[in-house]
């Protein structure tokens, strides 16, 4: 048991993560107290599902750049579209930006799979359609707290759990900690007992032997583009709430290399069929981190993009190096 | 043939008018270990994809249990029993063993969930019906190929298999490993589960087949009971010609060898091995798997440099750290595959010819020099007598033998006084591999010192003047006169069982 702990990428990304945040707790003791540890699950619960939604396609071994995007598109529209119907309703304003990323997944899987384009390029095109429609039909104005719809802004401020500081104020767990759970619970029962998952596994590794066996890889390619989409959709609905603000051309630019990082950092193969779940999430953790405090170790900012190139270039260097290794023995 | 599990009667198949099979019926009984033989091209890869009915005949029917199918889809086929195991397994590397067992039948089920316990139960019960045991949690990609194959076996027959058909499944394994394939496959037939297997290596075909059918250009020649047939016969039938080897005969030895071995060690791979190499002759290296011929190669040509020991070329010692140094010498080394894969299809046979060579080419500025380049092109089309109009063709249009000519060009413009040929042959039909070995001959006879590293024994013995076996990392043997060696004495000295009985 001990020997295949050791054996396990997770286990050295925990302890990563464990010195990095010792070394951030000797420099500012407020890193390690609940509170920011409730931020912490706050801010990068979006930067959660979409990496969730990453790792999965990276699993079948196709890659999707188009998450951003669809996150971007769902969310400026649906605010816009709340806004003009009058209807103040977070639910409405959930259906709306879900059926747009289930839409635009089903652009990416229509390609993918009935055409059998590199995932790569599809993806590379349909961000750009997507994006360049909205902006093109929709508009680029950005929307303000105070045009903000109320739904939103009470929805970002909601928590699950309120503890009192030491000056009688309160501070609390947020909602998003329970779609983050729910996310990844949703996720972990496909991946790891339906069949559907099993074979998102075995695509990666042989899709020519899932084609033989007889299952249906143009409904898989739906499946998982459109659980790609719905996830950045949510995700979109949830970067709203969370500043109270929506700009075009957010998330497009920030969003895209530190998912990749974290999924890459959490043990997934670029080439698709290996990676945990749990990898992943501790990748986000640790990429989260990074982001949100070198500033605290001294270090620049731009460090942090710095370091985001970096783990993205080793980490498919080391998957890359083991599977010749492999294949040498 | 009544109890016959399987009738393929009157199949015809063509492919954009070329015709592939031509009114060949074939029949498979219970349990019955069945070979299919014939070149590249002789149609048995068609007719064993009608047969899982991957691919649809345009004549003749497939009969399987009494009862005939005029479209055989390819999931009727396997509801029948009929398992194609392909070449390339079709195992997922990334799952584990008990995974890649079940795999299959969790997708037919339909029921959308996975039952991990159940998953590792039917594992179980399938490996152990053949009485294997390999770790059900241990992920493909870590296992052997040998081990792989048995796992893709246990699939088929977990899924009711009455048929397994196995496209060249020795093709990539040890002697061992071919061995312990064999007494799976007689489990097999205990169980009344039949064995279609198609091979290249005729001693294989000997020692398992119970019948032997033979395709020759889409037509068959016959179903032969293998206690029929022998060697000559079986390659008579399957190229129309009679091939008859002579055994090579090396030219009378200069005073000084051209290279010479001395006690040359390497930790691990090899110890104290000695040995000289006359020009013109054709050295065979054999031994198992792991017994260190190919280590001593690499060595030879610096790609596992010796911890201790001298090699000479010409009397001279000779310091070879790297593949620059080998070539430098003129040692050449072509890895296995190559002659079947080193070619680059889409290129013209030129440039195939010159990419070994392009630095000795350059010119003024640092340029290809054309006129050279046209030259060297020249001068190996004649040598090695390439069938082709001109040096600008593409290499995919040859045919297979002038392509292996185009890639032993390619290795010998670097002008080798000595070539070590790894494996020349492995997975090459019988026509093929004689056009190489003829080439190999060709070669010895300008001088030039051959080293083949072969598992094959008949190979050796058709081909080498002198043979070095090889066994735990130390030379077991020296075979001076091939000739007055039979298969079955090498083979012993190979697996090391003569003398002491049969261990």
């Amino acid at each position: 048991m001990k020997a295949a702990l050791l054996k396990r990428n997770e286990f050295y990304l925990l302890l990563v993560i464990v010195v990095f945040a010792a070394a951030i707790t000797i420099v500012n003791p407020a890193f390690l107290t609940i509170e920011n540890l409730f931020d912490l699950i706050r801010s990068s619960s979006g930067m959660a599902i979409l990496a969730v939604g990453f790792f999965l396609v990276l699993l079948s071994g196709g890659i999707d750049i188009s998450f951003p995007a669809v996150a971007i598109v769902a969310q400026y529209i649906t605010v816009n579209a709340i806004i003009s119907l009058g209807i103040d309703n977070l639910a409405l304003a959930f259906a709306i930006a879900i059926a747009i990323g289930l839409a635009f997944g089903a652009v990416n899987a229509f390609f993918i799979s009935v055409f059998r384009i590199p995932t790569l390029i599809v993806t590379l095109g349909t961000m750009n359609i997507f994006h360049g429609a909205m902006l093109e039909f929709v508009g680029t104005k950005a929307i303000n707290a105070g045009q903000m719809p109320n739904c939103f802004k009470t929805f970002g401020l909601v928590n699950i759990l309120s503890l009192p500081r030491g000056d009688g104020t309160f501070y609390g767990l947020s909602v998003f900690f329970l779609i983050i759970l729910a996310v990844i619970l949703a996720t972990w029962v496909i991946l790891r007992f339906t069949v559907l998952g099993r074979v998102i596994y075995a695509m990666g590794g042989n899709p020519e032997a899932v084609k033989r066996s007889g299952f249906n890889l143009v409904r898989l390619q739906f499946f998982i583009y459109c659980y790609v989409g719905l996830l950045a959709s949510v995700m979109g609905i949830m970067h709203a709430s969370l500043i109270s603000y929506s700009n075009a051309t957010y998330i497009i630019n920030s969003e895209l290399l530190h998912v990749i990082a974290a999924v890459i950092l959490g043990g997934a193969s670029i080439l698709g069929g290996t990676g945990t779940l749990t990898g992943t999430l501790l990748g986000v953790v640790m990429i989260s981190i990074l982001e949100k405090n070198l500033v605290m170790l001294g270090l620049s900012s731009f460090w942090q993009q710095f370091f985001v190139g970096l783990i993205i270039v080793l980490g498919v260097s080391i998957t890359h190096l083991q599977k010749r290794l492999r294949e040498r023995i | 043939m009544a109890d016959a599990f399987l009738e393929a009667r009157g199949i015809s198949k063509a492919y954009e008018g070329v015709q592939a099979l031509r009114d060949v019926s074939l029949s498979i009984g219970r349990g019955e270990i069945h070979c299919l033989v014939g070149e590249n091209g002789s149609g048995k890869s068609t007719l064993i994809k009608i047969i899982g009915g991957v691919v649809e005949p345009d004549q003749g029917v497939v009969v399987i249990g009494g009862r005939p199918h005029g479209h055989l889809a390819a999931i009727d086929a396997i509801r029948q029993g009929i398992q194609i195991i392909y070449q390339d397994l079709s195992l997922y590397p990334n799952l584990s063993v008990a995974e890649n067992i079940s795999f299959n039948q969790f997708v037919e089920r339909r029921t959308g969930f996975v039952s991990w316990k159940e998953m590792r139960a039917i594992a179980e019960r399938g490996l152990a019906e053949i009485g294997e045991r390999i770790d059900l949690e241990e992920s493909v990609q870590n296992l052997s190929v040998a081990k792989r194959q048995i796992v893709a076996i246990t699939r088929s027959l977990t899924q009711n298999a009455r048929l397994i058909i196995m496209d060249e499944p020795t093709s990539a394994i040890t002697r061992e490993d071919v061995d312990h394939l064999f007494s799976v496959i007689a489990r097999l037939k205990a169980k009344g589960v039949s064995t279609l297997f198609i091979s290249h290596k005729l001693n294989e075909i000997f020692q398992i087949a119970e019948v032997v059918t033979i395709l020759r250009d889409g037509r068959k020649v016959g179903d032969f009971p293998t206690a029929e047939l022998d060697d000559a016969k079986l390659t008579y039938l399957m190229t129309g010609q009679r091939i008859q080897y002579t055994p090579y005969k090396a030219p009378a030895r200069t005073s000084v060898p051209l290279l010479e071995v001395r006690g040359l060690s390497r930790r691990g791979h090899f110890r104290e091995v000695s040995f000289s190499l006359w020009p013109g002759e054709v050295l065979g290296l054999t031994g198992l798997i792991g017994s260190g011929r190919t280590e001593l190669a690499l060595a030879l040509f610096g790609l596992n440099p010796p911890d201790s020991g001298q090699i000479l070329l010409n009397g001279k010692q000779a310091r070879i750290r790297s593949p620059e140094d080998a070539g430098r010498l003129g040692i050449g080394y072509l890895p296995e595959d190559r002659l079947t894969q080193g070619l680059f299809i889409g290129q013209s046979i030129g440039d195939n010819i010159v990419v070994t060579v392009l630095k000795k080419l350059l010119g003024a500025l640092g340029l290809l020099d054309p006129a050279r380049r046209r030259k060297t092109e020249k001068r190996w089309l004649e040598e090695l007598a390439i069938k082709a109009p001109s040096a600008r063709v593409r290499a995919w249009s040859l045919s297979g033998g002038n392509q292996q000519r185009v890639v032993l060009a390619k290795w010998l413009a670097t002008d080798p006084k000595v070539f070590i040929l790894d494996g020349p042959t492995i997975g090459i039909d019988i026509a093929s591999k004689r056009n190489i070995h003829e080439i190999i001959r060709a070669l010895a006879q300008r001088g030039i010192a051959i080293i083949i590293i072969s598992d094959e024994i008949p190979e050796i013995l058709h081909n080498c003047n002198r043979v070095l076996v090889m066994r735990e990392g130390r030379l077991e043997q020296e075979i001076q006169e091939v000739s007055a060696v039979g298969e079955a004495e090498l083979l012993a000295v190979v697996g090391g069982r003569q003398g002491n009985g049969t261990s």
